[in-house]
């Protein structure tokens, strides 16, 4: 359980539950709980948006994992958007900053890199230009 | 005794920025208010974990649902799209993605060429040298020699990288026969005046930790401060103030506390892009003289927004082209279809630039194109998608409707109680008719760049970056506000320096021209301050 100011309390193991079934294991990558998502992440998350806690509280409340589907939580989003937001932007949180996740769909994060910034001497070179250049201008004259 | 400044300044964003400098360093004694703060790069969210969970609260770009106590409500109820700001010093360029076009030379013949909306009272060529000048106090990188444009001054830095998508759809559109180029951008792409170059972790549009985007917080307002202009953050203005003989006396505004002082100045310059300065004038109404808004004889104040509508088309290689990477303002561009073509239903046209497409977050509760998906099928949609695909950012010519306008709201304040800006804004048959065909031809430059698979976003509801035209530009004082100088027709000692006084959209990204503008109102001021009007 984790527990907020406001006494809002979000119950992980539901929370888990729904997880793993908008985000289960197929076609080779692992579902929410396999990664420890919830467990691992969701007092980070919403330590970062706390916003997101009471609609989530309320997402809960109103989903019942024992029913639950993904045609339901379609469904859902016409019912309480807030709701919903907050559900699905919790849940693509945790999973998505699981280490195991990220190296499973390549993303390092949002990364520094060098480049040389003469690069571009190279395919100027190699004419990637010139047809643009071969057509001419194609600006509009104007008058003064 | 009060202090007295010969410029007053509202708004320390881009314009705000310029003007303060140009005119601190030719010897004016120049005082700006900012409601917001100077920018803490330590918090941009772009290098935290958290980052794309905070683009869509506290670093959202929508002052709504940022709220925070240096925003003021923007009621939009009524428009088909949302103004986006940033309220700091260095402005809504704290969040803008840094592409840097200038405008084209039948932009400002719009009514000669086309038949439509006006013509600007100044022609391409009086903002080239503006232009240039600029180039050089930001650092533009970027290539000379595009066809898009008549021959103009080199950029001081060579073009940011095209990545994989921007080299595959320039192979694309050489294979269509379609024009593209390295986008100029406000972004450094090598050391340059003591700031640190990009660094292509693509998260410009919430903030650039690195320095490397240009923002006058780090481009102006040093040298400005340096050479004596004052900088008041945390200023909130309620009102212009008017003298005896009708002129601008000064500013009325409010500190964090909600504490009222008073600014006197020479000259008040407005910089408050064209929802904060049109709310401006027109809660500076003043019965002795303008009872409908000040400068605002027209009753033009506040009319003619324009707001660019904006459409994202995205396009999904089989392979990986990390398109969470790279610059965000672009890396290609094209004008392929942005000149009036007599064979469409439609005048004028839309510029194109070639975008990342952000990390997981973006993909799977997309801000831009693209659909949720749950259950077994969102591993595949990430599959086919993460990493894979670029977007074609379109912005098209928005021409100006008398309707589409910034008015006070009777019931909404800020947090200082002052009332809030409602934006009433429709998106014209006209503009719908240009994006439809924009779009279609973004569809086909991805497919033929190699794309598998492709996405349309039409006329995104979150996209007002480009607040212009509220304070429209012009030589005859009953259908105008300022005149060629953008000085107010009305008030001698008052000058709107930010896109207020857009005549028309244009169809490009408006920063570039907006600080063009400003320089030259602060040079022009410089060069007239012998006729200068002021109070007594």
């Amino acid at each position: 359980m984790t527990t907020a100011d406001n006494s809002t309390v979000i119950d992980v193991d539901r929370l888990e539950q729904l997880a793993d079934i908008m985000l289960p294991t197929a076609h080779g990558m692992p579902s929410a709980s396999e990664v420890g998502a919830v467990n691992s992440y969701l007092d980070e998350v919403l330590g970062w948006r706390d916003d997101l806690r009471q609609p989530l509280f309320e997402a809960l409340s109103a989903l019942d994992p024992a029913t639950f589907t993904v045609e339901r939580l379609s469904a859902f989003l016409a019912e309480d958007e807030n709701a919903y937001t907050a559900l699905t932007t919790v849940v693509a949180a945790c999973y998505y900053l699981s280490p195991v996740v990220r190296d499973r769909i390549g993303y390092p994060g949002q990364v520094a890199k060098t480049y040389d910034p003469f690069a571009y001497t190279e395919w100027v070179a190699e004419g990637l230009l010139d047809p643009v250049v071969e057509r001419g201008p194609i600006w509009r004259e104007a008058p003064e | 005794m009060t202090y007295r400044a010969d410029v007053l300044i509202i708004g320390a964003g881009a314009s705000g920025g310029v003007a303060a400098r140009h005119l601190a360093e030719h010897g004016f004694d120049v005082v700006c208010l900012e409601q917001g703060d100077w920018p803490d790069r330590s918090s941009f969210p772009g290098t935290r974990p958290d980052w794309e969970l905070a683009i869509r609260r506290d670093w959202a770009m929508s002052p709504n649902v940022r709220n925070r106590p240096e925003d003021y409500p923007v009621v939009h109820d009524d428009s088909d799209i949302e103004p986006l700001m940033y309220n700091a010093v260095g402005g809504s360029m704290i969040i803008y993605a840094g592409t840097w076009p200038r405008m084209l030379p039948s932009d400002l013949r719009v009514r000669t060429l086309d038949g439509v909306a006006d013509d600007w009272p100044i022609a391409y060529r009086d903002l080239v040298p503006y232009y240039n000048a600029i180039d050089r106090q930001i650092g533009v990188s970027g290539l000379a020699g595009d066809p898009a444009y008549p021959p103009h001054d080199d950029y001081p830095l060579p073009p940011l990288p095209l990545g994989v998508a921007g080299r595959r759809v320039a192979e694309g559109h050489n294979r269509l026969g379609w024009h593209w180029w390295p986008e100029p951008n406000a972004i450094l792409s090598a050391p340059y005046d003591g700031r640190r170059p990009c660094v292509q972790r693509g998260v410009c549009t919430s903030g650039c930790a690195e320095g490397a985007k240009a923002s006058t917080d780090l481009t102006h307002w040093p040298q400005a401060t340096a050479a004596g202009a004052r900088l008041i953050t945390g200023a909130r203005v309620s009102q212009i103030t008017i003298g005896p003989r009708g002129l601008a006396t000064g500013a009325t505004w409010l500190d964090h506390a909600g504490v009222e002082h008073h600014q006197e100045a020479d000259v008040v310059i407005l910089a408050a892009n064209a929802v904060g300065t049109a709310r401006l004038l027109l809660l500076s109404a003043d019965d002795r003289f303008c009872p409908d808004g000040l400068a605002n004889s027209s009753g033009l104040v506040g009319r003619r927004l324009m707001m660019h509508p904006f459409s994202v088309v995205t396009g999904w290689w089989d392979d990986q082209v990390e398109g969470w990477q790279g610059h965000f303002g672009a890396s290609i561009t094209t004008y392929q279809f942005y000149e009036t073509d007599a064979d469409r239903e439609f005048v004028r046209g839309a510029k194109w630039a070639l975008s990342p497409v952000g990390g997981p977050l973006n993909h799977i509760l997309p801000m831009r194109a693209g659909n949720e998906v749950w259950g077994p099928d969102h591993h595949v949609l990430m599959g086919q998608t993460f990493g894979r695909g670029a977007s074609w950012a379109i912005f098209g010519e928005d021409l100006p409707e008398k309707y589409n306008r910034v008015e006070l709201d009777p019931d909404r304040t800020d947090s200082h109680g002052i009332p809030a800006p409602r934006v009433t804004y429709r998106i014209s048959d006209h503009s719908r008719r240009l994006m439809a065909f924009q779009e279609e031809r973004a569809t086909e430059s991805l497919k033929a760049s190699g794309c598998r698979e492709t996405a349309v976003a039409s006329m995104i509801p979150y996209s007002g970056w480009h607040l212009m035209g509220t304070a429209r530009m012009g030589d005859n004082p009953a259908i105008s506000v300022v005149n060629s100088r953008q000085q107010a027709h009305d008030v001698a000692n008052l000058y709107i320096a930010d896109a207020s006084v857009f005549v028309t959209s244009s169809g490009v990204n408006p920063t570039c021209t907006i600080t063009a503008l400003a320089l030259r109102t602060a040079d022009l001021l410089v060069q007239n301050r012998s006729e200068q009007k002021v109070p007594a």
